[in-house]
C-alpha cells in the first residue's frame, strides 16, 4: 500500500492528504473525509448510489481509483446544499415523497441534478433515460420522476417555488399528505445508516464463507490468522457460550457453521482486525478441512426416501406442511361442468435492498452487549441473542439503525450474533459491512414455488372445488419458511367463496441458498397461480375476467378457506374501482388484445426502445413540423 | 401477427394485516412536552415505508399539535416499549393504533387539568395544530400554555398504549382458524406491449385499486403501491436468482436484473377506504398487498396480447418467443389437419 499525496477540491474546499494508492474515490470520500452521504450499493458501477461529480461530470465513485481524481474538483451530495437550504431538486424530492428508505437517494439526487445541469429543458422521457443508471428498490421511481419534473420547472422559472411548499394542514392531519419527516436527512445525505457509523477504537469484521453446498467440517485451524499483526480475534462456533441456534420459527441455524455446512456462502468463521484489508487477508490464513457430503438441490427430490438428510431433526427434509381442508373436494369436482388443471412455478427472488447488511456491536459500561443494525425485528433478535450468548435479556440491547430497504430480508438475525461474539471477545466495538456479492450469495431469498392446481367450475362460472398443492424450496435453514407456508396456504385460493377446498403447502430443506421472509410472505406465489388459473377458466367458459371473479368473490359475512367469518368485504368495490379507472372493455380473455378498443389511453406511457429516447423526441417534433 | 402486440389483463388479491395466526401486540409511550411539542417512544424505525411520518400524523391529530413538533424515539430494546417487527403489513395497524391509544391517555391527562383550570367540561376541550380550546366558551390558548398550566398544577401529561390484534392459530388437521382480524383486498389491471420479434414485454400502464382501511397519508400509500407494483413487475419479467449445484450464477446487479427507470409503467392508483371496525384508527395497511396482483395481471395481459400463457415466472423474452413458436406450430398443424 504505497502512500501518495492527493490534492483536490471537495465541495468547494481544498483537500490535501496522504492516502493509500489502492483506494477507490468512494473509499476516500467516505473513510478519509467522513462524507458518508455517498453510499456504496454494489461496488461495481451497477446501482448508482455512489454517484458524485468529478470536474462537473457525474461519476460512479466506486469505479474511479482515487489517484485518478488527483487535482480534480469533487462535488458530493453534502456539497449540493452545504449547510444552507436544500436545492430545488432536494426540495422537490421532499415534496413528492420521492425518498422511501433513502439509501439510493443521494445518488439519485446527484443523477437528477446532473440531468438538469446538462439539459435544463429535458423532457420527462429524457429524464427517465438520464436516471437509468440509478437503481431504486422502494419507490417504483414514479415519485422520483414527479420530483425531477417539478424541480426542472422551478429552476426554469416555469412554475413558482410554491410548487415546492408543503400542502396546508386543512382540518385534520389524517388523510393529509404531510411531507415525510425523514426526507430532509435523506435527500441531503445526512442520515447515517449502520455502515456509515464509526466508533472510537473500532475493529472491522470479515467472514469466511463455505465454498461447499454440503460438507462436514473436519477441522478449523485459526492459529495462523490469529497470529497476524492487526488481527484482534477470530471467532468460530466454539466461541458461542449458550444455546447456538436462531431462526424465526425453528432455531436450526447456528451463528456460524457448527460441524457441517449446508449451503454455499454459509459463515464459518469471522475475523475482527484493525482494518478491513487485514481482516480480509486473515481469512485466507484460516484453514478448514472439509469432507464433502452428498447435496440435494431439488425440493421434490429432497422429500424422496433415501435422500440426504440436511437437519437431523427432520429426517424427511420437510420444514413444514400446512394443510387446509374445507368441505368435500371429491363431491365438488363431481358437481363440476369443467375441470382445469395446470402447474405453475415461481422463481427465487433477491430482495436487492440497496443497503447491504451492516452493523456495529459493542459491550457497554454496564456489560450490556449492544448491537446496532438495520434489523427488522429487534424484539425477537434480543430474545435469541440472549440465549445464544447466555445472558439475561436486559444485558442484551438491540438498536435498529435506519433500514436502507428491508422487504423482509432483514428479519433474520444472520450476522448480528457474530458481531456480538467478537465484541465480547475483544471488548472493542466491531463493525461488519457486507459487500453486494456477499449479501446476494449468503442471505435469504423469496421462496420459489411449484404449484399444481385443479379447479372445478359450473358452466355459469361458479367454482365448485379447488385442489391446491405447493412445494417450496426453503433452502438450507428454516428461517421464515413455516410462516411463509402458512400464509401461502391461508390466502392461496384467493378472496373467493369456495365450498370445497383442499390446500397443502410444503416447505422443504435443500442445500440451496435459504429462502426467507420477502414482502407478501408466500401470498404472491400462491395468488399468482389462482389469478392465472381463473383467467384460463374464464376463457374456457366465455366469461369476462371481472365477471368470473364477481361470481365467486367473498361478500360481507363470507367464510374464508380457514372457516373464519368475515365482516365487511371491500372486494366488489375494489374490482369496480380498477375496472372503471382503467376503462376496461368487457369480454372473455381469449387473446382479444388485437381487437380491444381500450388500449393506449391516458393511463399509459409511450413504449420505448432502449437508447432511442433522444432521437424519438426529435423525430416526433419533425413529424409535427411536416 | 404484427410485430408489436398489445393486450390487457387483470388480477385480484387479498391479504391479512399484522402477524399471522397469532395474537399480535405493540406498545407505545407518549408525552405532551414543553413548548407545545410532544414525544412518542415506541420500538420502531423507518424501513422506508413512511411509518415515522404516519406516527407523527397520528400523534399530531390525537394531541392537537403539528406533526413537525413530534419527536419520535428510536427503536431500541433498552429504551422503548416493544413494538416488535417491521413487517407483516403491521406498522400502521399495530404501532399506529398503540400510538393513538398512548396519545389519548396523555391528552386526557392534560384535558383533566385544563378543564378544572377553566372550569369547563372535559368533553368540551378540543385541540388542533398547536391550539387548544373549549367549545361553547371563549377559552382558547396555545398548546405551549396548556402544557405549562398542566405542569404548574403538578401533572406531567404522559400516556401509554398497548394495542392487540386477535388472531388465532390454525387447526393442525384441517387448518381452520381466524388468522387475522383485518383483511384488505386489491385489484390491478395491466396493459402490455409484446415485441413478437424480440420477445420483450413492456408494461405501459397499471391501474391499482387497493383497500387500505383509511389512508393516513395518501401520498405515502401511493408510494407503497408504486413500489410494490414495480417489485411485482420485476418478478414478473426479469428477476431470477439462479443457482447451479448450490452456487449462485447471479451474484451482482449485472446478472441479477432489476427494474430501472425505463421499465416503469404509468401507475394509476385508486385508494379505496373500508375502515377497520376493530381498531381506533380504522386504518389497515398496504405494504405487502400492493405487489400481490401485479405479476398475474401482467401474465394475463401477455396472454391477451399474443396468446402465450406463461405459467413459470419470469416471462423472459426467451419464454415468450418459445411460446410464440409453439403457437405457430399448432396453427400449422391444424391447417394441415384441415387440408
Amino acid at each position: 500500500m504505497s502512500d501518495f499525496k492527493l490534492d483536490m477540491e471537495v465541495n468547494g474546499r481544498r483537500v490535501s492528504k496522504h492516502t493509500a494508492g489502492h483506494l477507490r474515490l468512494l473509499d476516500f470520500i467516505r473513510d478519509e473525509l467522513d462524507l458518508t452521504g455517498t453510499k456504496e450499493g454494489c461496488g461495481a458501477g451497477e446501482c448508482g448510489t455512489c454517484s458524485v461529480f468529478v470536474d462537473g461530470k457525474l461519476v460512479k465513485s466506486c469505479l474511479m481509483p482515487v489517484a485518478k481524481a488527483n487535482g480534480a474538483k469533487i462535488e458530493t451530495i453534502e456539497g449540493l446544499a452545504g449547510t444552507g437550504v436544500l436545492t430545488p431538486v432536494q426540495r422537490a424530492f421532499h415534496k413528492t415523497g420521492a425518498s422511501q428508505c433513502g439509501y439510493c437517494i443521494p445518488g439519485m439526487v446527484m443523477a437528477a441534478t446532473s440531468a438538469l445541469r446538462e439539459n435544463p429543458g429535458a423532457s420527462a422521457e429524457e429524464l427517465k433515460e438520464r436516471l437509468g443508471g440509478n437503481i431504486c428498490r422502494c419507490t417504483g421511481y414514479t415519485k422520483i420522476f414527479e420530483a425531477v419534473e417539478i424541480a426542472r420547472d422551478v429552476i426554469a422559472g416555469r412554475v413558482g417555488t410554491q410548487a415546492l411548499e408543503p400542502e396546508g394542514a386543512g382540518d385534520s392531519y389524517i388523510g393529509n399528505n404531510v411531507r415525510r419527516l425523514d426526507a430532509p436527512s435523506k435527500v441531503s445525505g445526512r442520515l447515517r445508516y449502520a455502515g456509515d457509523m464509526t466508533m472510537p477504537h473500532m475493529l472491522h469484521m470479515q467472514v469466511l464463507r463455505s465454498p461447499h453446498a454440503h460438507a462436514r467440517i473436519v477441522s478449523i485451524d485459526t492459529s495462523e490468522a490469529e497470529a497476524m499483526p492487526g488481527v484482534e480475534c477470530v471467532i468460530t462456533a466454539d466461541d458461542v457460550p449458550g444455546e447456538d441456534g436462531f431462526g424465526v420459527f425453528v432455531h436450526d441455524q447456528p451463528i456460524m457453521a457448527r460441524g457441517s455446512v449446508r449451503y454455499v456462502g454459509e459463515g464459518i468463521a469471522a475475523v475482527a482486525a484493525e482494518n478491513v484489508e487485514t481482516a480480509r487477508r486473515a481469512l485466507s490464513k484460516i484453514h478448514v478441512a472439509y469432507e464433502e457430503l452428498p447435496a440435494i438441490f431439488d425440493p421434490e427430490e429432497a422429500m424422496q426416501p433415501g435422500a440426504p438428510v440436511i437437519h437431523e431433526y427432520a429426517s424427511d427434509n420437510i420444514v413444514k406442511h400446512i394443510p387446509i381442508r374445507k368441505g368435500d373436494v371429491k363431491k365438488g369436482f363431481a358437481e363440476a361442468d369443467l375441470i382445469v388443471e395446470e402447474t405453475y412455478q415461481t422463481q427465487q427472488v433477491e430482495h436487492a435492498y440497496l443497503e447491504p447488511e451492516a452493523g456495529i456491536a459493542y459491550v457497554d459500561h454496564d456489560d450490556v452487549v449492544t448491537v446496532i443494525s438495520p434489523s427488522q425485528n429487534i424484539t425477537h433478535h434480543r430474545h435469541m441473542l440472549a440465549k445464544i450468548i447466555d445472558k439475561p435479556i436486559n444485558k442484551v440491547r438491540f438498536i435498529m439503525s435506519p433500514v436502507g430497504g428491508g422487504f423482509g430480508g432483514k428479519e433474520d438475525m444472520i450476522y448480528q450474533g457474530m458481531l456480538a461474539l467478537a465484541a465480547m471477545k475483544t471488548h472493542r466495538p466491531v463493525r461488519l459491512v457486507y459487500t453486494r456479492e456477499e449479501s446476494i450469495i449468503s442471505t435469504a431469498k423469496r421462496h420459489p414455488a411449484r404449484i399444481t392446481y385443479k379447479m372445478g367450475l359450473k358452466n355459469d362460472g361458479k367454482i365448485t372445488a379447488i385442489q391446491f398443492h405447493m412445494v417450496s424450496d426453503g433452502g438450507a435453514y428454516g428461517m421464515s419458511t413455516e410462516g411463509v407456508m402458512r400464509k401461502a396456504a391461508i390466502l392461496s385460493c384467493g378472496p373467493y367463496d369456495v365450498a370445497n377446498v383442499q390446500i397443502d403447502t410444503i416447505g422443504v430443506y435443500t442445500n440451496n441458498t435459504p429462502s426467507g421472509a420477502f414482502r407478501t410472505f408466500g401470498a404472491m406465489q400462491a395468488q399468482f397461480a389462482t389469478e392465472s388459473h381463473l383467467d384460463i377458466c374464464a376463457e374456457r367458459l366465455g366469461l369476462d375476467p371481472f365477471e368470473i371473479r364477481r361470481i365467486n368473490m367473498m361478500r360481507d359475512g363470507a367464510f374464508t378457506h380457514t372457516k373464519q367469518k368475515l365482516g365487511s368485504v371491500s372486494l366488489d368495490e375494489v374490482l369496480t374501482a380498477a375496472e372503471t379507472s382503467s376503462g376496461w372493455e368487457a369480454g372473455a380473455p381469449d387473446m382479444r388484445g388485437p381487437a380491444r378498443k381500450d388500449l393506449g389511453g391516458p393511463g399509459t406511457r409511450e413504449p420505448c426502445s432502449l437508447g432511442a429516447r433522444f432521437e424519438a423526441s426529435s423525430g416526433k417534433s419533425k413529424r409535427q413540423v411536416a | 401477427m404484427q410485430r408489436k402486440m398489445r393486450g390487457r389483463g387483470m388480477a385480484a388479491s387479498w391479504y391479512g394485516i399484522a402477524r399471522t395466526a397469532t395474537i399480535d401486540r405493540a406498545g407505545a409511550w407518549a408525552e405532551l412536552d414543553d413548548g407545545g411539542t410532544a414525544k412518542i417512544v415506541t420500538g420502531v424505525t423507518e424501513i422506508g415505508e413512511g411509518i415515522l411520518t404516519v406516527l407523527a400524523q397520528i400523534a399530531a391529530e390525537e394531541l392537537g399539535v403539528k406533526p413537525e413538533d413530534i419527536t419520535i424515539g428510536d427503536n431500541d430494546t433498552a429504551r422503548s416499549p416493544e413494538a416488535a417487527h417491521a413487517g407483516a403489513t403491521r406498522q400502521t395497524y399495530m404501532i399506529g393504533n398503540s400510538v393513538a391509544l398512548a396519545c389519548r391517555e396523555a391528552f386526557a391527562r392534560l384535558v383533566a387539568e385544563l378543564a378544572d383550570h377553566w372550569d369547563v367540561e372535559p368533553d368540551s376541550i378540543k385541540a388542533f395544530d398547536g391550539e387548544i380550546w373549549s367549545e361553547g366558551s371563549n377559552f382558547k390558548t396555545s398548546m405551549e400554555d396548556a402544557v405549562d398550566v398542566c405542569k404548574k398544577r403538578g401533572v406531567v401529561p404522559v400516556g401509554s398504549g398497548s394495542f392487540t390484534a386477535h388472531g388465532t392459530g390454525l387447526d393442525p388437521e384441517d387448518g381452520s382458524g381466524s388468522p387475522w382480524q383485518a383483511y384488505v383486498y386489491g385489484c390491478q389491471v395491466a396493459e402490455v406491449e409484446v415485441d413478437t420479434v424480440t420477445g420483450e414485454v413492456q408494461v405501459l400502464g397499471i391501474w391499482a385499486a387497493h383497500d387500505v382501511g383509511r389512508a393516513i397519508n395518501p401520498r405515502g400509500v401511493e408510494g407503497q403501491i408504486e413500489g410494490g407494483v414495480v417489485q411485482g413487475l420485476g418478478q414478473a419479467l426479469m428477476e431470477d436468482y439462479q443457482l447451479e449445484d448450490g452456487h449462485t450464477k447471479t451474484h451482482g446487479f449485472a446478472k441479477y436484473i432489476l427494474p430501472t427507470s425505463l421499465d416503469i409503467p404509468q401507475i394509476n392508483t385508486v385508494i379505496v377506504e373500508d375502515p377497520d371496525p376493530k381498531s381506533p384508527l380504522g386504518a389497515k395497511g398496504i405494504g405487502e398487498p400492493a405487489l400481490v396482483p401485479t405479476a398475474p395481471a401482467i401474465m394475463n395481459a401477455i396472454y391477451d396480447a399474443v396468446g402465450v400463457r406463461i405459467t413459470a415466472l419470469p416471462a423472459t423474452p426467451e419464454k415468450i418467443l418459445a411460446g410464440l413458436a409453439s403457437l405457430k406450430d399448432r396453427k400449422l398443424q391444424s391447417v394441415e389437419a384441415a387440408e
